[in-house]
Order: structure tokens, then C-alpha cells, then sequence
């Protein structure tokens, strides 16, 4: 099934599906939820702007991951820019977790804070691999193809990002 | 030899091809050391797995994105003020352009030719308070081109039917008045 980005039937098949999928990519790259939404705007935008043709929906969804996770990717490195000049003027004040007895709920979500500020913490391209692996539906193999390397690459990214991870996690 | 770490992390996504994986598994079969690294490898995924960004934080930033689609870019909404909107700029400017513009050239041409005799303007434009009585008030009517709409349903068919036609009427998505 042909894919015509500018059609608005085929749009919405596309946007409802690849959506989610993009917004957590994004998301978990970034780590800001509104950012996220910018960005997948963004991605949309110039995919519907472009009236591109896409011989399935998989091409079309790896188009606009690839689209936005650059867009990500160059937010996350401005971001960087800009702490890094506050670093120098102010030492960055240690954020001790401030563990409560709380409920189950709070329980949780602290472990996802934890778990996305380990991911932060990974250099770019085992970010993004494990980004992928873990927060979408994707293969080695698809993965690949989205980020253009080999699938022997995305697996010593995933075992590789998957030991950082570990070590960063048991000091919490 | 025991399993690594990256083989085993291969195992767990299920990517290990043949005849690696059977022999992964055989291997796990026995080495207790080997069960227990690829069980922390998988509580690992889990933890990191379950960190996901969840479904009830995804829905409203993509109605509110699909909304700002539908206003900017969609075409159904837009394309009936798009036609139409076209259609003033290319027919009617032009055409409104045009009758202005010969109204100016008549009024003008109307002041050059006769503007400076008053004679003549009297006749062209004779004073109305002095001449206004009822011998120069004349009742004027709107003369109207006969169109369907003067004539009921009734009326046309029974004309139709005197010249011979043979009328045979369909109610069609009407709804009759109470």
C-alpha cells in the first residue's frame, strides 16, 4: 500500500499509528514531555509539507523517526551547550533523591526517574539504540535501518548501553 | 565456557540466530551461574522497560497535535471557503474593477461635456424642488423576467401537461412542512 504524506486519509492512518511511538522516542531521548510534542509536530509537519511518497507504512514510520530523533538529538546537544556554560558559573548542586515512604504509585514513579536519568546519562548513540529497543516495537534489524548502521552495531550498542545502564543504577 | 554477557543479551531479545541459540539453551540447562546473569539481564530490561512514557501522557498531546493539523493543513474543512474565496478574487475583482472604473470615465466624461453650461445641465439634471407636483410623479414598478419562482409546482405542471409532457415527479430528501 502506497503511502502519499499530503493525503489526509493516509496522513491519519500514519499519524495515529506512528505517533506514540514517535512521542516516546523523542521523550525518552530528551527527557521533556513538552519538547517531545514540539518536536513530533515538527517531524509531522515536514512530512506532511514534503508530499512524499512511501511504499509502506514501516518506510514511512523509520522516515519520521529518523527526522525527529535528529531533531531530538540537536535539542539535546543546545541543552547541553547551555548547562555547561551554568556549570561554569555555578557548580551544579547535587539533587539528593528524597526518598518518601510513599505509596506504590510514588514508588513507581521514582523508579522512572531513576531509569530515564540513567538513560540521560548515556552517550548519544547507545541512547538512542536502547531508546528504540526498549520503547518501541522495533528489531535489530529495523532499528538498522532507521539509524542507517549495521545490525551487528545495534547489538553491541544494546549490550553496551544495557552494562552502563546497570552500573549507573546499582549506585543509585 | 560460560555464556558473555553480550550473547546473552542477544538471547534475551530474542535475536540470537540458530545454531547459537540451542546451544545458549542447552548451556542454561546446566550452568546455574548462567541462569542467574541472564535473570538480572531480564529484571534489568523489565526496570528499564516499565520506565516507559505511558499511554495517559501520550493522548492529549496527540489530539491537541492531530487539531493543529486539521486547522492549518486538512483541505475538507477549508475547501469550500478556499473555492469560494477564489472565486471572488478571480471573477468578481476583476468584474467590480471594470464597472467602477466606467462609472468614473461616464461621470467624468459627463462633467467635461456638459459641466459648464447650465443650460444644459438644467436639462440633463433639471432641479427637483421647484418641478416636484403630482402631474410629474409617475408610479414605477420593477419590471420582472418571468422565472420558475413566480410559479408553483402546481402551475408547472399543469403547463407542462397542456403542452403535451408527460410529468411524472419524485420526492427526493424533502421533508414536508408540518
Amino acid at each position: 500500500m502506497e503511502i502519499q504524506s499530503n493525503d489526509e486519509r493516509a496522513f491519519r492512518q500514519v499519524y495515529e499509528q506512528v505517533f506514540p511511538i514517535l512521542m516516546r522516542v523523542v521523550y525518552h531521548v530528551t527527557n521533556n514531555q513538552d519538547l517531545a510534542e514540539e518536536i513530533c509536530q515538527e517531524a509531522f509537519i515536514r512530512f506532511f509539507d514534503k508530499g512524499m511518497e512511501f511504499a509502506t507504512l514501516n518506510d514511512a514510520k523509520y522516515w519520521l523517526i529518523r527526522v525527529s530523533k535528529n531533531l531530538a538529538i540537536n535539542q539535546v546537544k543546545r541543552k547541553a551547550r547551555e548547562m555547561n556554560m551554568v556549570d561554569k558559573l555555578k557548580k551544579y548542586p547535587a539533587t539528593g533523591a528524597n526518598h518518601s515512604d510513599g505509596s506504590q504509585v510514588l514508588m513507581e514513579k521514582e523508579t522512572r526517574k531513576l531509569v530515564q536519568e540513567a538513560i540521560d546519562q548515556l552517550p548519544e548513540k547507545f541512547r538512542l539504540v536502547i531508546v528504540m529497543k526498549e520503547y518501541t516495537d522495533m528489531d535489530y534489524k529495523q532499528i538498522a535501518q532507521v539509524l542507517h548502521i549495521s545490525e551487528s552495531n545495534v547489538k553491541v550498542r544494546v549490550y553496551r548501553a544495557r552494562k552502563m545502564l546497570e552500573s549507573i543504577l546499582s549506585q543509585e | 565456557m560460560c555464556v558473555d554477557d553480550e550473547l546473552l543479551n542477544t538471547y534475551l531479545d530474542g535475536e540470537l540466530q540458530e545454531p547459537w541459540r540451542t546451544q545458549v539453551q542447552e548451556h542454561l540447562g546446566y550452568c546455574n551461574a548462567c541462569r542467574q546473569r541472564l535473570e538480572q539481564l531480564r529484571a534489568l530490561h523489565q526496570k528499564v522497560a516499565d520506565a516507559v512514557l505511558p499511554d495517559s501522557e501520550i493522548s492529549a498531546r496527540q489530539d491537541r497535535v492531530l487539531q493543529y493539523f486539521e486547522k492549518t493543513r486538512f483541505s475538507s474543512s477549508n475547501k469550500k471557503m478556499h473555492i469560494f474565496r477564489k472565486k471572488i478574487q478571480v471573477r468578481l475583482v476583476p468584474a467590480l474593477i471594470t464597472s467602477a472604473a466606467a462609472f468614473v470615465v461616464v461621470f467624468i466624461g459627463a462633467f467635461v461635456l456638459f459641466g459648464n453650461s447650465s443650460q444644459q445641465g438644467q436639462e440633463i439634471l433639471p432641479g427637483v424642488a421647484s418641478q416636484i407636483d403630482s402631474a410629474h410623479i409617475q408610479q414605477v414598478t420593477e419590471v420582472q423576467q418571468p422565472s420558475l419562482d413566480m410559479f408553483s409546482l402546481e402551475q408547472i405542471v399543469q403547463h407542462l401537461d397542456a403542452m403535451g409532457y408527460a410529468v411524472k415527479l419524485e420526492v427526493k430528501a424533502v421533508t414536508p412542512l408540518e
